[in-house]
C-alpha cells in the first residue's frame, strides 16, 4: 500500500531518482478512492560490466482505499495482458522480430512490518497473483524491527505461507540436477524469505565513505549493510545472480500454464486438429 | 428567576476550600477512566497500552491462534478492566481494543462495530437515567487514540472517514504509531500534512484548552497542542543506555528511547491523558458528546422541550397494543391451523383404523371358513 517504501526502493535499487514523489500527498485528495496507476518505467543500467534493461511497473494508490478487491483484478489484467500480447505475437504468420517482451518477471509484494503475521488482504492478494506471476514477499521498513521481531516476523510470515499455501518464488533448486554451490547459494536464500529492505536516497559519509542511510536521533541504519537489511542480497539475486532463472521461470512455467488454461477455454484441445487462431 | 445581589465576603467563610472539599470527595471515591484504542493490527496498540500503564494490562494474541480469525472478515471488540492504584488513588480503567479494524482487502463499514459501541454505551446511560436505580457500570468512552500507521505520506481515505465519524461522537486523539521508523525531518512533514488534512475535512480532534492562569501551565499547553497529532514509540523491554535503565527499543544501530522528547512525544501524551486533563476528558465526555447524543436521540424520536413526556408514553403505548393485538391474531392463527392439521391426522388415522380393522375382519371370516372346511374334511374322514 501506500507509503510502504516501494518507490524509494525502486530508486534505492536503481540508484537514481527513477519514480518522482507524485500528487499523492495532497490533502485535498487524500480521502477520494483511488484508481490504480500501473506505470512501467525503465532505465538502462550497468551490472557488472552486463548492460540492464530494467523495467519498473510502480503501482500507487494500491491498498490505499476503503475497498481494495478491484485493485487485485487491475493488476491480474495487466499482467495476463501482456501475456495476451505475446501470445498473439507468436500465433503470427510473419512475426515482429522487434517485438519487445513486456512480461513481468518478478512481482516484489511489500508486506507491512505489523509483526503479526500476513493480513488477510496480504493472502488473498498474493494467492491471486502466484499462478501468474513470480511472487517475492518484502519485508519494507525493515528499520521499524528489532532484529529478534524481524526474525519471529519473518518466520510467522513464512508459516502463513505454507499454511495457506500461497505459491511464490522461492528459489527453487533440484537436487539431483543442481550443484553444490547453487543448491547452497539457493537454500541461503530461501531462509531469508521475505526479505528485509530500507530504502533511502539520502547519503551522508561515514567513516570516510559514502553511505546511504537513514538518520535517527539514535543511531544511523545503512541500507547496504547486510547486518541491518537484506537489501543487498535481494539486489544482487534480482539484477545478476537469479536474473536468468525468474525470467526462465516466466517463460517455461507461468506463461505456459496461462496459455495452456486461456486456449482450453476457448475450446481448444491437444487432440483437436485446429490450429491456433492466426491473426 | 433573577440572580442575586453580587459581591464579595470580606470576612472569609470558608468558600474557598470548596476545591479541597471536592478533591477529598474524588480522591476516596475513584475514578472510572475508559480508553479506546482503533487502529490496524500491528501498530502497536496493545504495546501502548502496556507502555502507558507500566502493567501488562493486554497479552499479545497467541501467533498460532491466529489462523482461525486470520480470514474472518469482522471487526471485534475486546473490553480489558484493570483497577490501578497510585497513591491511594484509584482509577477503575478500561480499555477497549478493536482486533480486525482495516485488515482487510475491503474495509468497507469496518468502523460500524465500533461507532455502534460507543452510541450503544451512551445509550445505555440514557436508559438508565430514568430508572429507580441509577448506578450503573459507565462504559462511556472517554478519549479514543485513533491509531496512524507511519507512512510518510498523509492520511489514508479509511483514516479519514473513520476519524470523521469518531470525532463527533467521542474525544478523539490522533497518534502516529511506530515513529521510530520516521526521521525527524520527515516526522515534521508527516505531522504537517495530517494536521492540514484533519483541517481539510473538518475532523474536530480533541484539543484541550491553551490558556490558563499559570503562564508555565500555558506555555506547556501550547508545545503540547503544537505537538498534535503525538508520535509515539512503546516498549515493553528496559534497555541500558548510559548506565541508566530506560524504556526503548534495541536496534543494531542504537536505541529508541520511549520517554525521550526527542525522540516521540509519549510523554507529552501520558501527560496529557493522565496527569493534566483525564478529568478534562472525562466531563467533556458527558458535558458534550453525551448530551449531544441524547439531543440527537431524543429530537430523532419526535420530542421537543415544550412536549412532556406523557404523549412519548401515550405513543409508545398505542404501539404496544397495536402490536399485542397483532401478536394475538398471530397466535389465533397459528392455533387454528394447528388445529386443521391435528384434525386431518385424526381423519387419516381413523380410516386406517377402520381399512385395518375390515382387513383384520376378512382375515377372521377366512380363518372361519378354513376351519369349517377343516372340519367337513375331519366330519367326510370320519364316516
Amino acid at each position: 500500500s501506500s507509503g510502504s517504501g516501494k518507490s524509494t526502493f525502486v530508486n534505492t535499487l536503481c540508484e537514481s531518482p527513477v519514480i518522482l514523489r507524485k500528487d499523492h500527498l495532497d490533502a485535498e485528495k487524500a480521502a477520494a478512492p483511488k484508481t490504480i496507476n500501473i506505470t512501467p518505467t525503465t532505465i538502462e543500467m550497468d551490472e557488472d560490466g552486463l548492460k540492464l534493461s530494467l523495467t519498473v511497473v510502480d503501482t500507487p494508490g494500491f491498498g490505499d482505499n476503503i475497498n481494495n478487491e478491484p485493485a487485485f483484478a487491475d493488476i491480474l489484467e495487466y499482467i495476463e495482458h501482456q501475456y495476451e500480447e505475446i501470445l498473439s505475437q507468436e500465433s503470427r504468420i510473419k512475426r515482429n522480430p522487434r517485438f519487445q517482451d513486456n512480461r513481468v518477471h518478478v512481482l516484489l509484494y511489500f508486506v507491512q512490518p505489523t509483526g503479526h503475521g500476513l493480513r488477510e488482504m496480504d493472502i488473498e492478494f498474493m494467492r491471486t497473483l502466484g499462478p501468474r506471476v513470480n511472487v517475492i514477499p518484502v519485508i519494507s521498513k525493515a528499520d521499524s524491527m528489532t532484529p529478534q521481531e524481524l526474525n519471529a516476523f519473518k518466520k510467522k510470515v513464512m508459516e502463513d505461507i505454507s499454511h495457506y499455501k500461497i505459491p511464490i518464488y522461492d528459489f527453487p533448486y533440484d537436487e539431483d540436477e543442481d550443484d553444490e554451490e547453487t543448491i547452497e547459494e539457493n537454500t541461503e536464500l530461501r531462509g531469508l524469505l521475505p526479505f528485509s529492505v530500507i530504502g533511502s536516497e539520502d547519503e551522508i559519509v561515514l567513516n570516510g565513505r559514502r553511505v546511504r542511510c537513514r538518520q535517527y536521533p539514535w543511531g544511523v541504519v545503512e541500507v547496504d549493510n547486510s547486518k541491518h537489511c537484506d537489501f543487498s542480497k535481494l539486489r544482487y539475486m534480482l539484477l545478476s545472480s537469479h536474473l536468468h532463472d525468474v525470467k526462465d521461470i516466466t517463460h517455461e512455467v507461468l506463461y505456459e500454464s496461462w496459455r495452456t488454461e486461456k486456449l482450453s477455454k476457448e475450446g481448444h484441445h491437444d487432440d483437436d486438429e485446429e490450429e491456433v487462431v492466426i491473426d | 428567576m433573577a440572580p442575586g445581589p453580587v459581591g464579595a465576603t470580606n470576612v472569609s467563610v470558608g468558600i474557598a476550600n470548596l476545591p479541597n472539599q471536592r478533591h477529598k470527595i474524588v480522591s476516596r471515591k475513584g475514578t472510572n477512566f475508559t480508553v479506546m484504542v482503533v487502529g490496524e493490527s500491528g501498530l502497536g496498540k496493545t504495546t501502548f497500552i502496556n507502555t502507558l500503564f507500566t502493567t501488562l494490562m493486554r497479552e499479545y494474541k497467541r501467533p498460532e491462534h491466529r489462523f482461525n480469525k486470520q480470514m474472518d472478515r469482522t471487526v471485534a471488540i475486546d473490553v480489558v478492566r484493570a483497577d490501578i492504584e497510585e497513591k491511594g488513588f484509584n482509577v477503575r480503567l478500561t480499555v477497549i481494543d478493536t482486533p480486525g479494524f482495516g485488515d482487510y482487502a475491503n474495509n468497507q463499514d469496518c468502523w460500524v462495530p465500533v461507532i455502534k459501541f460507543i452510541d450503544d454505551q451512551h445509550q445505555l446511560v440514557m436508559n438508565h437515567e430514568t430508572l429507580p436505580n441509577r448506578k450503573i457500570d459507565d462504559l462511556r468512552v472517554h478519549v479514543c487514540l485513533y491509531f496512524i500507521q507511519p507512512t510518510g505520506h498523509t492520511l489514508k481515505p479509511l483514516d479519514i472517514e473513520v476519524m470523521k465519524q469518531l470525532s463527533s461522537r467521542v474525544n478523539l486523539i490522533p497518534v502516529i504509531a511506530k515513529a521510530d521508523t520516521i526521521t525527524p525531518a520527515e516526522m515534521l512533514a508527516f505531522k504537517e500534512r495530517i494536521r492540514d488534512c484533519i483541517s481539510t475535512h473538518d475532523i474536530q480532534v480533541y484539543s484541550p484548552a491553551v490558556h490558563s492562569d499559570d503562564e508555565e501551565t500555558t506555555r506547556r499547553n501550547t508545545s503540547t497542542l503544537a505537538a498534535m497529532p503525538f508520535s509515539i514509540i512503546s516498549s515493553e523491554n528496559d534497555v541500558v543506555v548510559n548506565g541508566q535503565n530506560v524504556r526503548g527499543r534495541q536496534y543494531i544501530w542504537g536505541v529508541a528511547e520511549v520517554e525521550n522528547e526527542n525522540h516521540c512525544d509519549f510523554k507529552k501524551l501520558r501527560n496529557l491523558l493522565i496527569r493534566t486533563h483525564m478529568h478534562d476528558l472525562i466531563s467533556t465526555t458527558h458535558d458534550s458528546h453525551y448530551e449531544a447524543y441524547r439531543v440527537s436521540k431524543l429530537t430523532a424520536e419526535g420530542r421537543t422541550d415544550n412536549d412532556p413526556a406523557i404523549s412519548a408514553r401515550r405513543n409508545f403505548e398505542a404501539k404496544m397494543k397495536e402490536e399485542e393485538g397483532a401478536l394475538r391474531k398471530r397466535f389465533a392463527e397459528q392455533v387454528k391451523v394447528e388445529e386443521n392439521r391435528f384434525r386431518q391426522w385424526e381423519q387419516k388415522l381413523i380410516s386406517e383404523r377402520d381399512r385395518l380393522n375390515e382387513d383384520l375382519d376378512k382375515q377372521h371370516t377366512l380363518v372361519k371358513q378354513l376351519e369349517e372346511e377343516l372340519e367337513e374334511i375331519i366330519a367326510a374322514r370320519k364316516r
